[in-house]
């Protein structure tokens, strides 16, 4: 909104001027008076006067009406006329695209000034020509902008739904869709009103668009030219007219487009050197030989325009070697955060800040950026959900792993293919000859997911985070992957630390069980004694919510709470059906309720008792 | 079983991809479907991805035109039926999408989206659209005063809510919902089942459910299809089917269907590689080239979808045999 104000009060300003140059007491533009020929500032004319003895200021604000009216008018008309040509074309493709499209792309071919030429010819220069020219001229841009706009915006489920209320066509056009495509439309209209200013300036000079003696920005350059020696600031005040006006429609229209946009996000705060710096100032805590990964006290900080939240608090887990940990929780909760931390991948405004994270006698909260890419994809590996956007899609699959593995380890290439086609094999990669050479698009969704994690097996990992790896694949490529991991860790002893917010996931894979909600962990311990006899009020609610035994599932009632407006207290006091007054009071801390049992619940003894009895 | 409000028959849909010098595959998206539907009951359609349950839900509300077959609505055929007569009947038929996100335009406030098929179908005066707003979005648990917000300050589960409401406005008798909680954590899903659960008895509203989780659509459903490379492979009550599947891929399907109660967890069975592509399908059955039960036979006349126990079909030749 802000950001509105300054282009927008320069345009508008520009525009007024050029309005209500007929009331301004301006001297008349087009009386000569030889004898003022050139003259510097004088009173009357703070500009001074032209080759003719004209006034330039006045030169200058009628010839804004001349050159913004002409740039205005054509890109209007071009807007309208190529944004319904590209809508009609995206909307009913075929035939409709061919006679509209495709049609005006036909005079893409022809040279603009050529174009003009003809047309000046034809019709005389002109005001009124140029407007038609430059109208002419810039239909094909807004009808492909507003084409491939369209096409876009047509696969959108929230076009399929109002054309499933029965809509009629025109209304979908011009109710969803056009507000939808207005953004780059508008940039395309500034572009427009940007290039029609400079072209009808290009075409006056020339003497093919506006005639003297009227005014235009056009020909005052023109005319300066002439005399640029004895009066080089002739030429001076029409550029900076000229530059000007382009350079604050290019600003409004941005600022437009991103007004018209209801979504457009908060600019990311920078983060400061000593945030950076002061995580490594606090004392560590001594870190346990028999574990692989020691998480403790992990909290992460993001600076936002709302103030600082922290989205993941005093977060404690480990996990040995052979061992499964799961990390379940709903969305929002803080599990992919907890996990990027680990891996030194937080997103730019997020840092950790405080707690640590040992693995061996490493904290990776306090590595540099090179020590940890030597630990990423080597000892330390992750998966993500989506294996598209983390393959590059460029590159074969199999030049990938092998990549992977020339990264850390020094062998040939030959060698590393080698090796890639072993772990394709291992992966069960059904024919893995021929899906080395494949590129990333060629394969499915489950063979994707196979491949990186064979990438990430590639160096024989002592710890693999996976997060929601299987939650974009249908349940039998599932049950395999699954499989595959149980197997894999089986055989070589890495840890695993699993993310999901499948609930029956986690009992069919892990060992343990951190159940994490809105950043802190509330439970934590082996998988059979949590989900059998769950001591917090959200296991429980999230074990009720799951569709398993013949009782209907239970929602439970609201959404988490967004980091910046966490409640005091209990932080489920809001949805738990438990709660009472002391609940809200404090935050119940982590208590050990039984060995290797963590529950956050000041009632969980109470609780635990009237279930028993 | 009443008339049906809406029957499919013998239903099919080819995608060919439209290209100026290279043909392109023909995709058979569905083949060959029959299912109906009577006014109050609710049929879930599962099946892993691009086995054609979403293609399945678009041509039944007519939003794509069948390849093959007909689609009744309360007696009359839809290819057949008048321009100006779909938009009465469209006010009857609506959609519920998978993506909470997409599902909603992101530039208009969500009380002006829900009230599009009331002024669309003049069935409220303008003066009276904001009270009926109000109305649809309290039964879906919504705040009235929510109208006015932007979609994308809701949650998934809150958008979930409103795409329900925008859909429910025109008071539909047949509603397809599109994976509708597939992208929602447990804890909301339980809450939007639920919805849909008292809107459909509420309202008897004909609910044709797709979704590829089993249990979700046991609890909602009456009756099930089980979809694969656009064939039905089976159908039946959604109690028998999953509790004594009849065709092999319901069976894989089912076992390996995560379990909570490890005393519950069947034996799975790993299907072996991948789905085969939907344009270049296997001949006779389908799912022959990830069958283990699979024999000579299998490669060559497509299964019949018959007649299996009481009220059940299926599409297996060996079915018995396996049983
Ligand atoms: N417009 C289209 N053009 C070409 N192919 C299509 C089109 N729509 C669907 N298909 C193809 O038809 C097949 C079935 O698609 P459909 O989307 O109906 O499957 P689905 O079971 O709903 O999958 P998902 O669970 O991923 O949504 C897929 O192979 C898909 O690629
Ligand atoms: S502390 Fe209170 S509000 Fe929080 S989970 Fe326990 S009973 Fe519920
Ligand atoms: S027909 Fe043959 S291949 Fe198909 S499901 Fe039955 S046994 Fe398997
Ligand atoms: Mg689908």
């Amino acid at each position: 909104m802000k950001r509105l104000w300054l282009p927008g009060g320069f345009v508008a300003a520009i525009l007024l001027i050029a309005l209500l140059a007929p009331l301004l007491d301006l001297p008349n533009p087009i009386r000569q008076d030889i004898a003022r020929r050139l003259s510097g500032p004088i009173p009357g004319s703070p500009l001074g006067r032209d080759e003719f003895g004209r006034d330039v200021l006045s030169r200058l604000i009628w010839g804004a009406r001349t050159s913004l009216g002409v740039a205005f008018a054509s890109a209007l008309i071009a807007g309208a006329i190529g944004t319904m040509i590209g809508l009609v074309g995206g909307w009913f493709r075929g035939i409709g695209e061919l006679l509209t499209v495709r049609l005006v792309d036909v005079i893409l071919c022809f040279p603009p000034i050529l174009l003009a030429l003809l047309v000046v010819t034809l019709l005389g220069p002109g005001a009124a020509t140029l407007i038609l020219v430059l109208s002419v001229l810039y239909v094909p841009g807004f009808a492909r902008v507003a084409y491939a706009e369209v096409l876009s915006a047509r696969s959108n489920d929230y076009v399929e739904a109002v054309r499933a209320l029965g809509a009629p066509t025109g209304r979908i056009l011009l109710r969803t869709v056009l507000p939808n495509i207005a953004g780059p439309v508008l940039v395309q209209f500034s572009l427009a009103v940007a290039a029609a200013v400079v072209v009808e300036s290009g075409l006056s000079f020339l003497g093919l668009g506006v005639v003297p003696p009227a005014p235009s920005w056009g020909l005052m350059i023109r005319g300066a030219r002439a005399t640029m020696e004895q009066a080089p600031l002739m030429l001076l005040w029409p550029c900076a007219a000229l530059t000007l006006t382009i350079l604050a429609m290019n600003l409004l229209c941005d600022a437009l487009r991103d007004w018209v946009d209801p979504r457009t996000p908060a600019r990311r705060p920078r983060l400061r050197l000593v945030d950076r710096l002061l995580p490594g100032l606090l004392p560590p805590a001594e870190p346990k030989p028999e574990t692989v990964l020691d998480v403790s006290g992990l909290t992460v900080e993001i600076e936002t325009p709302l103030g600082a939240i922290k989205p993941v608090e005093d977060v404690s887990l480990s996990v040995r070697a052979g061992e499964t940990v799961a990390l379940v929780g709903e969305s929002g909760s803080g599990k992919s955060l907890t996990a990027t931390a680990v891996m030194g991948l937080l997103p730019p405004a997020a840092r950790p800040a405080a707690g640590a994270a040992w693995f061996g006698d490493r904290d990776l909260l306090r590595l540099s950026e090179p020590e940890l890419r030597r630990l990423r994809g080597g000892a330390v590996a992750m998966v993500f959900q989506d294996p598209m956007s983390s393959l590059n899609p460029v590159h074969r699959a199999g030049d990938q792993v092998a990549e992977a593995i020339r990264a850390h380890q020094e062998v040939s290439v030959a060698d590393a293919k080698a090796r890639a086609l072993d772990l394709f094999r291992r992966v069960g990669i059904a024919d893995p000859e021929r899906r080395l050479n494949a590129y990333p698009h060629e394969l499915s969704g489950g063979m994707r997911q196979r491949v990186m994690i064979a990438m990430a097996l590639a160096n024989r990992p002592r710890l693999l985070i996976a997060d929601e790896p299987t939650t974009a694949l249908d349940v039998t490529v599932q049950a395999q992957i699954l499989d595959l991991l149980a197997e894999l860790k089986r055989e070589t002893g890495t840890a695993l630390i699993f993310i999901t917010h499948s609930l029956a996931v986690v009992a069919e894979i892990a060992d343990r069980v951190t159940v994490m909600y809105a950043g802190q962990v509330v439970e934590q311990g082996p998988v059979a004694q949590v989900f059998g006899t769950p001591l917090h009020p959200y296991t429980r609610a999230l074990l009720g919510a799951v569709h398993e035994s013949d009782a209907a599932p239970v929602g439970i009632p609201g959404v988490v709470p967004q980091p910046h407006a966490f409640p005091t207290g209990c932080r489920f006091a809001p949805r738990c059906a438990h709660a009472i007054a002391a609940c809200s009071a404090a935050p119940p801390p982590l208590e050990e309720a039984a060995e290797g049992r963590l529950v956050r619940c000041i009632r969980w003894t109470d609780l635990a008792g009237a279930k028993a009895a | 079983m009443s008339a049906p409000l809406i029957e499919a028959t013998g239903l099919s849909k080819t995608f060919t991809s439209r290209g100026v010098f290279k043909r392109g595959r023909a995709v058979q998206a569905v083949r060959q479907v029959d299912v109906a539907l009577a006014g109050g009951e609710a049929v879930g359609v599962v099946g892993e991805s691009g086995s054609g349950k979403s293609t399945l839900g678009r041509l039944m509300l007519g939003l794509l035109p069948a390849t093959e077959g007909t689609v009744r609505f309360d007696g009359r055929t839809l290819d057949k039926i008048p321009r100006a007569e779909w938009r009465t009947l469209r006010r009857r038929m609506q959609i519920v999408f998978q993506d909470p996100y997409g599902s909603l335009d992101p530039r208009r406030r969500v009380g002006a989206q829900i009230a599009d098929g009331l002024a669309i179908h003049g069935l409220v005066p303008a003066g009276e659209q904001g009270r009926r707003v109000g109305e649809l979005l309290t039964m879906v648990g919504l705040d009235p005063l929510q109208a006015k917000r932007f979609p994308h300050e809701f949650s998934g589960g809150q958008r979930q809510r409103v795409g329900i409401a925008r859909a429910l406005a025109t008071s539909p008798d047949f509603l397809v919902a599109d994976e509708p909680v597939s992208s929602l954590d447990v804890s909301i899903q339980a809450q939007i089942l639920q919805l849909l659960g008292e809107l459909r008895r509420d309202l008897k509203l004909a609910l044709l459910f797709i979704s590829h989780d089993l249990p979700v659509v046991r609890h909602l459903c009456d009756r099930v299809v089980v979809m694969y490379l656009g064939r039905v492979m089976e159908e039946g009550p959604a109690e028998r089917v999953f509790a004594e599947p009849a065709h092999p891929y319901t069976r894989a399907l089912i076992s390996a269907t995560p379990r909570l109660d490890p005393g519950k967890r069947t034996k799975r069975i790993l299907l072996p590689g991948d789905p085969p592509s939907p344009s270049d399908p296997p001949s006779g059955c389908v799912f022959r080239t990830r069958c283990a039960h699979a024999i000579e036979a299998c490669a060559g006349a497509v299964p019949a979808l018959r007649a299996f126990g009481e009220a059940r079909r299926v599409a297996c030749i060996r079915a018995e045999e396996i049983a």
